[in-house]
């Protein structure tokens, strides 16, 4: 018991040392974005007219509201990720908003205001195909879902089902539509693709079918693409084959009215299917009869029915959008067209009439690095003097929102593609003309005794010249408030800072848009849209040069591989600015299996890119002739690796000195009882700083440190709960030598690793306690060491010793990273991502093979923590404290100029950057130390023998008088 | 030997006893019967309530979520605080209600394929101990999140309670206090002193240290010890 308690406050004692955020720090070096996804659906708070609330329901499975004065999240509420969680619908009603969620499995109402659930129901499974209010006698209090073979009707007010009808002959009509006019019916509308339209009308009061019609219409393939519900229960569709209008009156004849368009006047274009957009301002009463005909992309009609018969009110040409805004009983139609290259307008229309309302252009600036605008959001409200006033919300296909107010301010734009970051690089800053000179008087070579003193001296005054100014622009600015004080980093102003801890975050997203942000304030600084990008794109980021060889710009490129063919193609793009480079890179006709960057470098100081085709060609990026050169000379230490996971292969090949590839080893892991999850090597940029431990009896214990060394984590493809494992492989990249083998039984993924030094971390779920655990690996060489100047693989003739133990871990994750530092001296900690938005900094520590289960006086001496099975969660470890990060999906770490200090990128949904001092700051003053305490002591002191010295100067001088 | 094997044999045989017992009580009090089997197939539902006390539901409710196993299953709580986890399949699971600011215990949720329920304490160490939680949970928050260490104020207790300072600080009262309380001038009192002095130096007769060091020293320099006597003399006559 004793002993217990003394682990116990060991323990304590121990924890007590690792540093956690202090209250003060908080957002002193750290910063959260966060973002909501790409923007499926969209609503306006109309129901207040002085609402400053915007709903959006995203692809992310993401439900929030956005302040449109600001841009700020209100709240956001995230659900599961994948189909389970998709928002198929979304339907407001006053202070309510309905979502259909996951295929029509769930329906969830939200109380706008404080964002808080009202209720949610499960329906019966069915492949969701539509949704809508329904209203009688102007209030509305259900909703309709309806499905692939079934219709319900729900309260709005609890969710509560009021009927539900299986949909007559569902096997062989598609529904996919359901309409309300508010006028106690609900109907249906299925087609048989190139035969005919089903229409069936439900009774609201007791899901009683009216009437069930059908109409020939062989022309018609698609209900949702093609038709809408227009005036008083028009079915209104448009056909491009034969040119013309389909009309049919919902509530009286059965039959189908044609009017070609010609009639109109209106012709269609080729190749292009027209779509028609109405609108119901109140769902208790039926559409209005105007509506927009797309004739082509750049071409829209505004028409309006008027008793059987349509009538073109407007042509836009050119438009780009349509859309339609209420507010109170006013309805306008939306329009923006293009004005010039850079810029398009909007204008308002009354939707009545066609007729243009007077001062309501907006200018909205188009990016040059930005998409094109893809969807138009309106907020219309009404001016005092009775006319409307709108703002307009932009979705541009890089998936951001501009909102703008008129006449073209932009009032905020929130970049969602940066909800789904891929991969990042954090890149140093360049430094500034003054720095640059003083480096450079050092790089040139000497040209006598004199002019060396004489450019010292130049370079000093420069120094101190832009000391004065630095020092004169603080004086100015402590006199202004600081509010005012403007702090704005620019890509003129950018420059590195002492310490190196302000960098360059170059991020790519999945959309195709790169983005480079300043990692100090968060800001971004460029952004560029890469508009060819396949849906499916893989993307492998990578520095060729840094800033570090002025006066070549530092040069990044982008390996963007369609994972369908295989086909890659290069960005090459300066960083700091974003500007792609002048460098145009190589065509890539072959699909790419590897790419690896080389430690060689060209003339002009580029890394060299190595590329394999699936030919086991090689070609090189850049491929001038001295880069040939070298790599012939290097060719024979020039090994790499492929992975082929559906096969379940691994070979490693040899690169010739005529540049072709040599096959030398070939690992197979059956792939019928195992697939490989993952391969982790170790990260180039590592480094290690002691080559072993110090051992309780002043040995030393070496680190088996290969840099070649690959985990190769494999699960079992048999998920029974009781013969599922996961196992992991240490592999030599250069010879193929299998150096360990470890299974873990009764386990199953998401396997997550981290490999590095002589470690490797792996986090598994146990089947059969259900609970995760974590298991570290750790390999020495023993008491000596074979070869202690250079590693070779190919020459370690004695395996390593092993060590492993297994830990419990209290909750999922999400991601695991190891922290990096310049040197390695600094202890490493674990950085884990947890589900609920906590980023944990686990001590190292803690995963230690070396953990005794007895505690002796040598593992003492060697500060080893006894062995307890649970690690622990403590929320002083979170680095992001309640900056929660959602769904984190990478942690990025990067060394900084100090040795002490990590800086740290967790990027998901959200973005969330900080810097953590896994041993404290050692080498720095913390920020809380106490000048005024250390120069009071001083100062105390001084005065303290000043006057002790004249009282015994006086005690001297009387002594001597006696 | 095999006497220490038999007790040991008996308490696994009691352990066993012990487990059946609980599984036993464990199916008379199920839990199931009040709860509504609403089945989807084989999906189930956790229900529940949160409840942090004093604090009104609208201010954390937003940002609160229900995690079950992770992220596997999401459920979000209504504006009083209860909530439901809907499409489970039967399983055992880790239910955790989560916020940035308030803390609260997960909870182990088992579902048997009928669709029995039942909520226990999680314990990762010993996954089969039960100890029975109410279903539909009651999770009650136990506070707020720690997230922040305290800094290290100075301030004079600090600085005096710093074992070097005290170390420093006690032998200087001990010098300028002891004098004054002990009379020196107390004949009685100085017999005492001087007895316990010849208590600490247990053997008289052993020459002290220093005594024998001036006696080396001196005894080589006789002739100079006159000599210094007399200069020392010197100044006394000039003085007068």
């Amino acid at each position: 018991m004793t002993k217990l308690v003394l682990l116990c406050l060991k323990c304590i004692i121990l924890c007590s040392t690792i540093e956690a955020v202090f209250e003060d720090q908080v957002g002193k070096f750290d910063w959260r974005q966060q973002y909501v996804g790409k923007v499926r659906f969209s609503h306006f708070d109309i129901h207040v007219q002085s609402s400053k609330k915007v709903l959006l329901a995203t692809e992310k499975n993401v439900f929030a509201a956005l302040n449109t004065r600001t841009g700020e999240l209100f709240w956001r509420h995230v659900d599961k990720a994948g189909p389970e969680g998709n928002i198929d619908a979304l339907l407001q009603h006053g202070q309510d908003a309905v979502l259909v969620i996951g295929n029509g499995r769930l329906l969830r109402s939200w109380e706008t205001n404080v964002g808080g659930l009202n209720w949610e129901v499960v329906l019966d499974p069915g492949s969701f195909q539509s949704a809508c209010l329904v209203g009688q006698q102007d209030t509305v209090k259900y909703m309709a879902v309806q499905k692939k073979t079934a219709i319900s009707l729900h309260y709005l007010s609890n969710g509560h089902q009021r009927w539900i009808e299986n949909l007559p002959e569902s096997e062989t009509v598609d529904y996919q539509a359901v309409y309300s006019g508010g006028n106690g019916e609900v109907y249906v509308l299925g087609v048989v693709p190139h035969s005919h339209i089903t229409i069936v009308a439900y009774s609201v009061d007791d899901g009683e079918i009216i009437k069930q019609i059908s109409v020939k219409a062989p022309w018609l393939s698609s209900i949702r693409a093609s038709c809408t519900v227009v005036g008083q229960g028009m079915l209104t569709c448009v056909d491009s084959a034969t040119a013309s209008f389909y009309m049919l009156d919902l509530h009286v004849q059965p039959q189908m009215t044609q009017i070609s368009l010609q009639s109109l006047g209106l012709d269609i274009y080729p190749g292009f299917r027209p779509g028609l957009l109405s609108t119901q301002p109140n769902p208790a009463r039926p559409p209005l009869s105007e509506f927009f005909l797309q004739l082509g992309s750049e071409h829209y009609l505004l028409l309006q029915l008027n008793n059987g018969q349509i009538v073109s009110l407007r042509d836009f040409k050119p438009a780009m959008l349509a859309s339609f805004a209420t507010t109170g009983e006013k309805t306008v139609a939306v329009v923006m067209s293009p004005k010039n290259r850079t810029a398009c307008s909007v204008n308002l229309f009354s939707a009545d009439t066609g007729r243009r309302l007077l001062d309501t252009t907006l200018i909205f600036n188009i990016d040059p690095n930005g998409g094109k605008p893809e969807k138009l959001y309106v907020q219309a409200f009404l001016k005092k003097d009775d006319s409307v006033g709108y703002r307009v919300m932009v979705q541009t296909e890089d998936h951001t929102l501009t909102f703008i107010q008129q006449p073209g301010r932009v009032m905020w734009t929130r970049e969602e593609a940066l909800s789904d970051v891929v991969t990042m690089e954090m890149v140093d800053l360049p430094l500034t003309g003054t720095q640059a000179e003083l480096e450079g008087e050092f790089g040139k070579k000497a040209d006598g005794l004199m002019p060396m003193v004489m450019k010292r001296l130049c370079s000093q005054l420069i120094l101190l010249q832009a000391w004065t100014a630095h020092l004169w622009k603080l004086f100015y600015n402590a006199r202004k408030p600081r509010s005012q004080v403007k702090n704005d980093v620019t890509i003129e102003n950018l420059s590195r800072d002492e310490f190196n801890l302000q960098k360059m975050m170059v991020m790519v997203t999945a959309s195709g848009k790169l983005f480079g942000i300043d990692s100090k304030t968060g800001n971004i600084l460029w952004r560029h849209y890469l508009d060819n990008i396949p849906p499916n794109a893989a993307f492998k980021l990578m520095v060729q040069r840094t800033t570090a060889h002025f006066p070549h710009p530092p040069q990044c490129t982008l390996l963007i591989k369609d994972k369908d063919s295989g086909l890659a193609t290069l960005h090459v793009f300066n960083p700091i600015f974003g500007r792609k480079s002048h460098i145009t890179p190589p065509a890539l006709p072959q699909p790419i299996l590897q790419s690896l960057m080389l430690p060689l470098m060209d003339q002009d100081y580029a890394k060299v890119l190595l590329l394999i085709d699936d030919q086991f060609k090689v070609s090189t990026f850049p491929s001038t002739k001295n880069v040939l050169q070298q790599l012939q000379e290097m060719a024979s230490s020039i090994f790499f690796y492929l992975v082929d996971s559906s096969q379940g292969k691994l070979s490693g090949y040899r690169l010739r000195k005529d540049l072709s590839t040599e096959l030398i080893w070939e690992v197979i892991i059956p792939a019928e009882a195992q697939r490989i999850v993952s391969v982790k090597g170790k990260r180039p940029s590592e480094h290690v700083h002691s080559q072993g431990r110090v051992m309780g009896d002043r040995s030393v214990l070496y680190k088996y440190l290969n840099p070649n060394l690959l985990a190769v984590v494999t699960e079992s493809t048999d998920l029974h709960q009781e013969r599922s494992f996961v196992g992991i492989l240490l592999l030599d990249g250069v010879t193929g030598r299998i150096i360990h083998e470890a299974v873990q039984r009764k386990a199953r993924g998401p396997v997550h690793v981290v490999h590095s030094e002589n470690w490797v971390v792996y986090e598994y779920w146990s089947t059969k306690s259900r609970r995760n655990e974590f298991s570290v690996i750790e390999l020495y060489e023993g008491m000596e060491l074979y070869n202690s100047t250079a590693f070779s693989s190919l020459d370690r003739p004695h395996a390593p010793q092993v060590l492993q133990q297994s830990y419990i871990f209290p909750s999922s994750i999400s991601t695991m990273e190891a922290t990096l530092t310049e040197k390695g001296i600094t202890s490493r900690h674990l950085l884990i991502g947890l589900p609920a938005g906590g980023i944990l900094s686990l001590p190292k520590m803690f995963l230690d093979p070396r953990r005794p289960e007895i505690v002796s006086e040598q593992s003492r001496e060697e500060n080893l923590i006894p062995y307890s099975p649970e690690l622990l969660i403590r929320t002083e470890w979170f680095v992001n404290y309640n900056q929660t990060v959602s769904r984190v999906r990478g942690i990025y770490t990067a060394p900084s100029g100090l040795e002490s200090t990590c800086l740290v990128v967790a990027y998901g949904l959200d973005i969330y950057h900080t810097r953590v001092y896994p041993s404290k700051q050692f080498d720095v003053l913390k920020d809380d130390y106490d000048y005024m305490l250390i120069s009071s002591v001083l100062f105390a002191l001084f005065f303290a023998t000043m006057i002790s010295k004249r009282l015994a100067e006086v005690k001297l001088l009387n002594r001597a008088w006696r | 030997m095999s006497y220490t094997i038999r007790i040991q044999l008996l308490g696994l045989f009691v352990q066993v006893a012990v487990v059946v017992v609980c599984c036993f009580t464990d199916i008379e009090t199920g839990p199931g019967a009040s709860v509504s089997l609403q089945t989807n197939g084989d999906r189930f539902k956790i229900e529940g309530r949160a409840i942090v006390p004093g604090v009104k539901t609208q201010d954390w409710v937003s940002a609160a979520r229900v995690l079950v196993e992770g992220e596997e299953y999401v459920g979000f709580l209504r504006m009083d605080g209860s909530f439901a986890v809907n499409d489970v399949p039967s399983g055992s699971y880790v239910v955790e209600v989560v916020t940035p600011t308030y803390k609260f215990e997960p909870v182990r949720v088992d579902i048997t394929s009928k669709g029995k329920m039942r909520a226990r304490v999680v314990n990762y160490i010993k996954t089969s101990e039960v100890i029975r939680q109410p279903y539909p949970l009651q999770i009650r928050s136990v506070g707020t999140h720690v997230y922040f260490m305290k800094r290290e104020t100075w301030g004079w207790t600090d600085f005096l309670m710093n074992p070097m300072v005290m170390m420093m600080l006690l032998p200087l009262l001990i010098i300028v206090l002891l004098p004054k309380v002990v009379n020196t001038n107390d004949p009685e009192m100085r017999k005492e002193m001087e007895q316990s002095m010849n208590m600490l130096n247990p053997n008289p007769e052993l020459p002290d240290v220093s005594e024998l060091m001036t006696k080396l020293f001196s005894g080589s320099k006789g002739s100079s010890k006159a000599g210094s006597s007399s200069k020392g003399t010197r100044p006394a006559a000039k003085r007068r």
